[in-house]
Order: C-alpha cells, then sequence, then structure tokens
C-alpha cells in the first residue's frame, strides 16, 4: 500500500499541547515519524538575556504551563549557588511544599490526561476538577493560579496565609480517600488496559540511549533514579518517601507509577506541615535594589526532578544585571524529539497519542 | 559552601592524569566544570561514560562574542553517585565546526540540532544537524547569538500597525 503522509496534532483531543507529530503510514501502521515543534517557541532563553534577574522570575514559570514551579526554583537554585546565598530553613520546606503541590497537579492532570486518547473523558473531568483545588491553594499561598512567580532568589516571596495548612489537609485527606476510585476508574478500566497493557514498550537500553529520566527511566529500570533522592535539595534528605519503581515499562506500568507517586506526593506533603520550622521566609539576596542585583560571575547548571523527569537550567553570569546565558532543558525532550523518531514507528497511528501521553511529554518545554 | 565531594575531586584528578584539563571549577560540591581542547572532547565523553556518566542531560552553547568564541558545554549526570560534570571547550565563532558526539551519546543529536538552529554550529557527521527545527522560514542570522537584535529583526520583518479607529470612546457615546 502506498504510504500517506498524517498530521496528528496540534488540534486533536490527544495531544498534549502545541505540537504535532508528522507521520508516514502505511494502513495504520506509523513507518516514520518525526515531531514538529516550534508552534510554541517564545525565544525565552533569548528574552531571559534581556531581563534582569529579577525580572525573570516572572517570565520563567511560561516555560511550562502545567508545572511552572520547577522553573523558578532552578533557576533560584543557580543564582544562589552563583551568589553563595543561604537560604533560610522555613524557604526550604515552603519550597518544596510548593514543588510537591505543583507536582500533585501535574500528575493529576497527566493521569486524568489518558482520558483523551483512551475515550475516558471522565477521568479527565474528575483530575481536572481536583487539580482546581490544588490551583485555590495555590492562588492562596501566592497569589497566582497558574503561574505562581513565588519561589524567588533568597527563599519565597512571601509566607505561607495563616490557616492555610488545615486547608491543604483537608484536601490531601479528601484526595487520598478518593484516589481509589482513581484506580478503578482508570486502571483497572478493561478497556484502558486494552490499550496500555503490553502496549507502548520502552526498554531500559533506550532509556539510556535518549537520556529519559523521571517516570519513563524508573518504569523501566527498576532504580528509585529520582534527584530528590539522588542529589536532595531543600530538605528532601529530611523528609520519608518512597520511589515506585518497576522493571517492565509498558504504558501501564508508566501509569500506575504515576498513580502511586501521587500518595508519595501526599506522604510528603503530611510531613513537610508536621516538620516545617518557624522563621523567615526570605533572605535579602544580594545588596541593593532587586532590580539592580548583580550575581558574581560563573556557570552552573542545577536540577529538580519534575513530574516528568530531570528539568534544570544552565546559567551563565558575567557579573552583570543580567544572566549572560540561560539554557533550558525541558525534561522531556528527549522522548519527544529523538524518541518520536526512531521508536515511535512501527506502532498503530491510533497510539500515537497514547504514546505522547505516557511518555510524559510537554511541548512548550520541549520549544521554549 | 559545603565540602566538594571526594568523589568528584578524584574523578577530576583522574581526568587530569589521561588528559590536559585546562581549567577545572566546582560551582556546586556535587558538580565540576572541566575545560578541554575541542581536539579532546571526544575521548574525555567516552571515557566519562564508561566512568558512569551515562547520562548527557544537556547540550548547550554560550557565544563568548568579545572572546570570538563559542563555547560548547557537554552535561554528564551519573545517576549512581548523584555526580554531575560539566565537560567545556571553546571552538572559532568565525568558523563554527565540531564533531558530533553522536557516536558516544545518541541522544546528543537533537540538542545538536538546537545549537546549530540557535548558534550555527555546524556538527560534521550529525546527517541531520542543519535541518530547520523550531524556527519556520528562518531568514536571518541565527537568533542566539549575541550579535543578533530582536527588535531590529521584529521593525525590518513585520510592518509597524497603523491604528485608524479610535477604541477610546467619548463619554456618553458607547456602542
Amino acid at each position: 500500500m502506498k504510504e500517506v503522509k498524517l498530521f496528528l496534532g496540534p488540534q486533536h483531543p490527544g495531544m498534549h499541547g502545541n505540537s504535532s507529530i508528522h507521520m508516514y503510514v502505511d494502513g495504520d501502521i506509523i513507518k516514520r515519524s518525526y515531531l514538529l515543534p516550534g508552534m510554541l517557541h517564545r525565544g525565552f532563553e533569548k528574552s531571559m538575556e534581556r531581563r534582569t534577574w529579577m525580572n525573570n522570575i516572572a517570565l520563567i514559570p511560561r516555560i511550562c504551563v502545567p508545572e511552572p514551579d520547577p522553573n523558578e526554583m532552578v533557576f533560584a537554585l543557580n543564582a544562589e549557588a552563583l551568589a553563595s546565598v543561604e537560604v533560610p530553613e522555613r524557604a526550604h520546606w515552603i519550597r518544596m511544599l510548593v514543588l510537591e503541590l505543583a507536582r500533585l497537579s501535574a500528575h493529576l492532570m497527566a493521569f486524568g490526561g489518558i482520558g483523551g486518547p483512551t475515550g475516558l473523558y471522565t477521568a479527565m473531568y474528575w483530575a481536572q476538577a481536583d487539580r482546581d483545588s490544588i490551583l485555590t491553594l495555590f492562588e492562596e499561598i501566592t497569589g497566582q493560579r497558574v503561574y505562581h512567580m513565588y519561589i524567588t532568589i533568597g527563599g519565597v516571596r512571601k509566607d505561607l496565609p495563616k490557616g492555610i495548612e488545615k486547608k491543604i489537609l483537608a484536601f490531601v485527606d479528601d484526595l487520598e480517600s478518593r484516589l481509589p476510585d482513581y484506580e478503578n476508574l482508570v486502571l483497572n478500566n478493561p478497556s484502558v488496559q486494552a490499550r496500555t497493557k503490553d502496549q507502548i514498550m520502552l526498554p531500559a537500553e533506550v532509556v539510556w540511549e535518549l537520556g529519559v529520566t523521571g517516570i519513563g527511566m524508573r518504569s523501566s529500570t527498576g532504580k528509585a533514579y529520582d534527584l530528590r533522592k539522588v542529589t536532595p535539595y531543600a530538605r528532601y534528605d529530611k523528609v520519608e518517601f518512597d520511589v515506585p519503581t518497576a522493571t517492565y515499562s509498558d504504558a501501564h506500568t508508566r501509569l500506575t507509577l504515576k498513580y502511586l507517586e501521587m500518595y508519595q506526593i501526599i506522604r510528603i506533603i503530611r510531613q513537610i506541615l508536621d516538620l516545617m520550622p518557624a522563621g523567615k521566609v526570605r533572605e535579602k539576596a544580594l545588596d541593593g535594589s532587586a532590580l539592580r542585583w548583580q550575581v558574581p560571575a560563573g556557570q552552573v547548571y542545577s536540577a529538580v526532578e519534575a513530574s516528568r523527569g530531570e528539568y534544570g537550567y544552565y546559567t551563565v553570569s558575567t557579573g552583570g544585571t543580567m544572566p549572560y546565558r540561560v539554557a533550558v532543558r525541558g525534561a522531556s525532550f528527549p522522548q519527544a524529539t529523538l524518541g518520536i523518531e526512531k521508536y515511535l514507528p512501527g506502532h498503530r497511528i491510533d497510539d500515537a497519542a497514547l504514546w505522547f501521553d505516557t511518555m510524559g511529554i510537554c511541548s512548550p518545554e520541549i520549544d521554549r | 559552601m559545603s565540602k566538594i565531594n571526594m568523589q568528584l575531586k578524584e574523578l577530576t584528578e583522574n581526568v587530569g592524569k589521561s588528559y590536559s584539563v585546562l581549567q577545572v571549577d566546582y560551582p556546586t560540591p556535587n558538580q565540576a566544570a572541566l575545560d578541554f581542547q575541542p581536539g579532546d572532547v571526544h575521548a574525555v565523553l567516552a571515557y566519562l561514560k564508561g566512568q558512569g556518566f551515562r547520562q548527557m542531560s544537556l547540550l548547550s552553547c554560550v557565544d563568548w562574542i568579545e572572546d570570538g568564541q563559542f563555547q560548547l558545554v557537554y552535561l554528564l549526570f551519573n545517576w549512581e553517585a548523584g555526580l554531575r560534570l560539566q565537560v567545556r571547550t571553546r571552538i572559532d565563532r568565525a568558523n563554527p565546526v565540531f564533531t558530533t558526539v553522536t557516536g558516544i551519546y545518541p541522544g546528543a543529536k537533537y540538542y545538536e540540532r538546537d545549537v546549530h538552529e540557535f548558534f550555527g554550529v555546524e556538527f560534521n557527521g550529525n546527517p541531520d544537524s542543519s535541518k530547520p527545527l523550531f524556527l519556520e522560514n528562518w531568514d536571518d542570522m541565527p537568533p542566539m547569538r549575541k550579535d543578533f537584535d530582536p527588535q531590529a529583526y521584529s521593525d525590518r520583518k513585520y510592518k509597524a500597525r497603523e491604528y485608524k479607529t479610535d477604541f477610546n470612546t467619548k463619554a456618553g457615546e458607547g456602542q
């Protein structure tokens, strides 16, 4: 049969974000495929070179829509490493709280998002509703729902509002009591199982070849390759949590790990609220007005474990009021680019969206 | 700053025995930055991959326009030991050509395309390195170079919009 050229996305219920997969299909089997990125390319890296260190905090969360906080965190970590700033103890814990809430909301979005390519829209509605509760918590903590601009150089912007601990606990208690419903709805659902079990494999060799991190890496290597464990930042070495792993990575395994991680996030959040000390939340990072900060010269890379894997910034400073260069390592860059070129072919057309979803691909962090 | 990781120190010393390291820097306790001559990079990367640095997290480029050089930065990570390395080299800005590292780290393929598109560095041996990736119909110099001015590009490329309608309705007029 003749090869036919097809585009999956950007307008497709199963596509996550504004990118497209260019496929050459024979029947319903994909023969060749390429990612067509760039639809969300907004020149972040260039823009960052033209803004002060402080102004950048308002720009960078926009790089990743579902989970913006790792951006602020790695940017702050880099500037703090260059300027040798010690962050107050309480700020570390608040940062962890914000990062875990962000991870929970991103996991909910991705776990429920499986409803798109499988036609199970109920999962999406449930997850979005729960995510919205987290956004409401964020609104109380930071003043913003989606882009928080909260973690900043030297700590966090302001202290937690009074009584937020109770609301967070009430929310995680409620969510935890309903997580088994999610399991029944998605993981135990025969129609989802038929689409995901033994489908869309990710062997460990491919993980190493591409440089896949996050759940993809942990689901096939069986090791706790989580930056929170391997190189603990903030105070992740002071809280107890398990990293779910597996050695057989099909789409269902990766979904299951995402589901299991939600329990661990809730466990971490409870410990944070329990252990968080009182005190200052922000150190005056550098002398003078925040708009005239000069960060000492140097080149440093920092990464945190985002919901999709290693998320990092490489920052170069020449001692000026603006960064000289910032390079963004999007967590899903390897699997979305080389992964789609090499490992999507051979799958069926209807699995392409599922492939995209369960590999944890987020378009804006690829385009930047 | 806390003490530099001993294992990392040992590793950089070992690298220094076999290859000529131009400069060593420790930006964080678990991270070392090593500068090499362009010709040494591939051998060093192959050696480090054998030492547990199985992941290349990022390949990036910095435009040192005043020195007339591009700096290529390979960020490696060792998941077992939690160590990070910046392997850096500087190439001539006027003739930015380097050899691909996809033979060592296959995942570098698209990072090289990214660096080619935004800085104009040619990677010999990467068949796709000069294909466009993010930018559609780009007709100017690679945009991440320091001498590229986005404002001038925008002014040249797009006509300034003329507003003919007065959108500020006067009081009492309404729609």
